[in-house]
């Protein structure tokens, strides 16, 4: 069994711990069954990585997202903490998006709405010869005269890892004066494939310095590891006599702190919540509740009651799963009516599109092909009770068309000629201008938690109704636009041509 | 830099309660950001229809100056050729330690067989730049195959997206248009004014301004934004009469290069119009240096004027009448076009007051004091000062430290204001990036026509909060 390692301040990255791809294309069961979770009898032959599957590789690429923009959005959005980004000013850009979603995230939370903090050390010419060092250590004591923060969290850029800046050194000698957690995240985009890396960056450091190692336990405390999203938790666990730590997004550096004295780690998306809920149950002994994720009745009912058995709370759990199934069933009836012979297309993050098929399905809708931004082909806790693409195909069916592809837009036009779908569920930018273009209109699903549990069902159906009525706008936009891609590459069947053939698309 | 004392100097008034200097403590952090870096330029080239840039840099670089400045900038959008579908050599370790060059020609290749374009650009981030790529000779080696494909390095630690947004102008000069020696078409200019995407209502501006330059008889090239014919446009340059920047200084270096390489002169004009006073001076100033047909000129003048005076008059009864109170002082936190063109308009239009000025671009030293005399002389008997600030912490606390009088005032800025403004009772008007909270299309704030949307905009946020 590989341990999560935090004695180095440097996180492993996904593709070094999971064996994550990028790239592939076939069917859900032929990538559930190449990952060969548990049906390879993984926990004996995982050896010190995790599995290895065949990806592509094209020379066309369009811009991706990197390491360090997911640690803007986690570690600058911790609501008593400083980002400090240790970069050039174009590093800081991010501040505005996330910005934006820290203030809408605050309102949907009934938090009070404020900026976020972030400091850009904003390098220049001269600091790549000389180093940055010493503006990371003005920045650091500007965020501490500004703020007085509970915490200062730093985080690294292409050009700061490739000068070579000391991080490590200032922060820690920082955190020693301050007295307070300095903590290093090193995101640089350049060394990892996939940006949610980034998220084990910014847990990683979180781990290290700020939670409690003396931990005094907190038997009706769950940590749920989730973004922005409303709070849907609090009534639902509420049901069970459980309380919320929502982390780590809108989390103040007391709820991190706390992290390790919690009954138990759930999260909606294991993309997200790989790393911190296995590194919290190894370090600290707080159980990961090894279940799939909570969407459609299935996954629901099987979260619920796993999440109940550890914290002991067996009969309250079979209530309201009882009550739920009876609450939501006549409603989902008559979304069913409505939602008959639509065809849906999920293109979102890995382990969320997972849940998501199978809410469209629980609804229904037919769905013929997924697209993910990568793939994990295991997760940290290396538990096949984790295995949410084996848990979506045998729950609910196979998906002819599942494609691993890192955002990249010029091959979602083919991908979509393939199933014709009437909508697309999306988290991501990127995908859903394109899909409008085509007449394809999009249900962005800015709340994460819109489609969780088994009012989550009723929502995405909801949902879905009201984006269908959009088509109207992107079937009038869709007759008078043009692509900016040619003709012969509209033309081409194979999204993936380019990796399996490269140059060879006028064939 | 240093940091002037500011103080209101009304003539003819002994102004009360002048705050006391605030020293701000100026390091190199900038919280707020109000610029990005140069690689943002990419927002240049895909500003020019069908026109698409080609970054080389890491996986994020492309997609984050997107997002911030394009869609939470007034949710612009990618257009044609920005947003998803700029490639990307998503540089990884490997480019780092090798070079990335190889990895760019392969882009390149594959762009050109998948992409539809006009023109290509090249641009190059941080991990190009520090690791030492020939992009110069890679794009060299489809320059000669005829390939329309220009480059420019963007690194981001080597300036802003404005200082960027040049580079890329001459890069597009220098590699495509190139050499001309042919003769120049009277009544033509090339209009150098806004940065693309970076002010959020730079659509509609452009296109305002094309508008009223056509107006007065000229054939413009205004060569950005839908109004644009796009590369052959920039194809028709060299054969400009002459050049205008409409700006305080961003477009000078492009003109000053242009006047060197094609002879050909440019004026520059630091205010851009607001409003009806502004503008007709703007456009005769404009058709005395074109030498063109006055009476044309005036004929379209006096037309736009009879209209929106016509707009004013109407909107007197309530400017006049209005019970429950308008703002008097005002404060405005943006680049040195918008800011200086809005003081001026607020000033001298509707005879507001100037409490608090502060420009954020960075503008280069050099072009420092000429900005500062079109502050001091905003108004026959109005002068005011301006600070340059980055960084946000300090623009707040100087904008807490102003005196705003004996009511709230109104604060064009960004959303990074949302909250002092609160704080401070006022009112928002956000109109530079980042401008997250507004959604803008064809919207422009400039001209005759856009000068009416604006005090829509600034009554109706005051209006609107009153009860």
């Amino acid at each position: 069994m590989t341990r999560i390692n935090l004695d180095t301040t440097v996180v492993e990255t996904r593709e070094q711990r999971l064996g994550t791809i990028i790239a592939w294309d076939g069917k859900a069961s032929e990538l559930s069954h190449e990952s060969a979770y548990a049906r390879g009898g993984c926990e004996s032959s995982c050896g010190q990585k995790g599995r290895r599957l065949c990806e592509l590789h094209g020379p066309f690429t369009q811009g991706s997202v990197c390491s360090e923009q997911m640690v803007e959005c986690q570690a600058g959005n911790v609501r008593d903490a400083v980002l400090i980004q240790h970069s050039p000013i174009g590093c800081g850009a991010g501040q505005v998006i996330y910005n934006s979603i820290y203030r809408n995230g605050l309102a949907m939370r009934n938090l009070p709405v404020e900026n976020l903090r972030m400091i850009c050390t904003n390098l220049q010419e001269g600091d790549m010869v000389f180093g940055g060092v010493a503006k990371l250590e003005q920045s650091i004591r500007d965020a501490w005269e500004r703020h007085r923060p509970k915490a200062i969290f730093i985080g690294t850029s292409c050009a700061t890892g490739i000068i070579g800046d000391d991080v490590d050194s200032v922060a820690s000698h920082l955190e020693e004066e301050l007295q307070i957690p300095v903590i290093p995240l090193h995101c640089e985009g350049f060394k990892s494939k996939h940006w949610s890396t980034g998220f084990d960056a910014t847990q990683h450091g979180i781990l290290r310095q700020i939670v409690r190692k003396n931990p005094q336990k907190q038997e009706d405390l769950i940590n749920v590891i989730n973004l922005w999203g409303t709070d849907v938790f609090t009534p639902m666990l509420g049901e069970l006599g459980l309380r919320v730590n929502f982390v780590v997004d809108l989390a103040t550096v007391a709820d991190l702190e706390q992290m390790s004295e919690a009954a138990a780690t759930v999260g909606f998306c294991h993309t997200l919540s790989s790393y911190l809920a296995t590194a919290l149950e190894q370090e600290f002994g707080v159980p990961e509740i090894k279940a799939p994720l909570p969407y459609g009745f299935a996954g629901t009912d099987a979260w619920l009651r796993e999440l109940a058995r550890v914290t002991h709370r067996e009969e309250q759990a079979e209530a309201y799963i009882a009550k739920e199934h009876a609450r939501v069933a006549p409603r989902l009836e008559e979304l069913r009516k409505q939602l008959k012979g639509k065809k849906g297309y999920v293109a979102t993050g890995s382990a969320y599109a997972h849940g998501l098929i199978a809410v469209l399905r629980e609804l229904g809708i037919e769905v013929n092909g997924s697209l993910v931004f990568h793939h994990d082909p295991i997760y940290d806790s290396q538990d096949p009770r984790q295995d949410s693409l084996a848990y979506l195909v045998d729950n609910y069916g196979d998906v002819p068309s599942f494609s691993v592809s890192n955002r990249q837009q010029y091959q979602f036009y083919g991908l979509l000629q393939r199933v014709k779908p009437d909508f697309i569920l999306i988290r991501h930018n990127g995908l859903a201008p394109l899909a409008s273009r085509l007449g394809i209109p999009a249900a962005p699903l800015g709340d994460e938690h819109h489609a969780l549990g088994y009012q989550g069902m009723i929502n995405l159906g909801e949902t879905i109704l009201d984006i269908l009525s959009h088509k109207k706008f992107h079937q009038d936009l869709a007759a008078h636009v043009t692509l900016p891609y040619k003709k012969e590459w509209l033309a081409q069947q194979d999204p993936f041509i380019l990796a399996r053939k490269p140059l060879n698309v006028e064939e | 830099m240093s940091v002037k004392e500011t103080t209101i100097a009304i003539q003819g008034t002994e102004e009360q309660g002048v705050p006391l200097p605030f020293k701000p403590h100026k390091t190199n952090s900038i919280q707020q950001i109000r610029y990005v870096c140069s690689i943002a330029a990419m927002h240049s080239a895909s500003a020019i229809p069908r026109v698409i840039p080609i970054t080389h840099c890491g996986p994020g670089c492309a997609d984050k100056q997107f997002m911030n400045v394009a869609f939470y900038n007034g949710f612009q959008g990618g257009g044609y050729g920005g947003g998803s579908v700029v490639p990307s050599t998503n540089a990884s370790e490997r480019e780092v330690v090798f070079g990335g060059a190889d990895r760019l020609r392969e882009l390149i290749a594959a762009s050109l067989q998948i992409l539809d374009a006009d023109l290509f650009v090249v641009l190059t981030g941080c991990i190009s730049d520090l690791v030492g790529d020939d992009v110069g000779s890679v794009v060299k080696e489809f320059q000669v195959q005829g390939v329309p494909i220009v480059f420019a390095e963007t690194g981001g630690f080597k300036g802003n997206n404005f200082t960027g947004h040049e580079l890329v102008t001459r890069a597009i000069i220098d590699q495509y248009v190139g050499d001309y020696d042919g003769p120049r078409e009277q009544g033509s200019v090339n209009v150098w004014s806004l940065l693309p995407y970076h002010n959020t209502f730079w659509r509609g501006d452009l296109t305002e301004i094309k508008r009223i330059l056509e107006g007065i008889g000229l054939k413009v090239n205004i060569l950005f934004g839908p109004e644009s014919r796009g590369a052959s446009e920039w194809k028709n340059i060299p054969k400009a009469q002459f050049n205008l920047v409409l700006s305080p200084w961003l477009g000078l270096q492009t003109a000053k290069h242009l006047e060197a390489k094609y002879r050909q002169p440019f004026l520059h004009v630091p205010v851009i119009p607001i409003g009806a006073k502004e503008t007709s001076a703007f456009l005769r100033q404009v058709a005395q240096f074109a030498g063109i047909d006055v009476a044309a000129a005036e004929a379209f003048i006096a037309k736009e004027e009879g209209t929106y005076y016509r707009y004013l008059e109407d909107f007197t009864d309530f400017y006049a009448e209005y019970w429950w109170g308008l703002p008097a002082r005002f404060a405005v936190i943006g680049d040195s076009a918008y800011n200086l063109a809005l003081t001026k308009f607020l000033v001298n239009q509707l005879g507001l007051i100037p409490s608090k000025q502060i420009i954020t671009e960075n503008p280069p030293e050099e072009y420092r004091e000429l900005i500062r005399e079109q502050y001091r002389t905003i108004a026959d008997d109005v002068a005011t000062d301006v600070d340059f600030q980055e960084d946000s912490h300090i623009i707040h606390q100087l904008i807490r430290q102003s005196d705003f009088g004996h009511k709230p005032p109104i604060i064009f800025g960004t959303t990074w204001e949302r909250d002092l403004v609160k704080e401070l009772k006022g009112a928002i008007v956000e109109v530079g990036f980042p401008t997250s909270y507004e959604v803008v299309l064809a919207r422009s704030y400039i001209g005759y026509r856009g000068a009416l949307t604006l005090l829509e905009k600034i009554y109706t946020t005051a209006v609107s909060a009153s009860a």
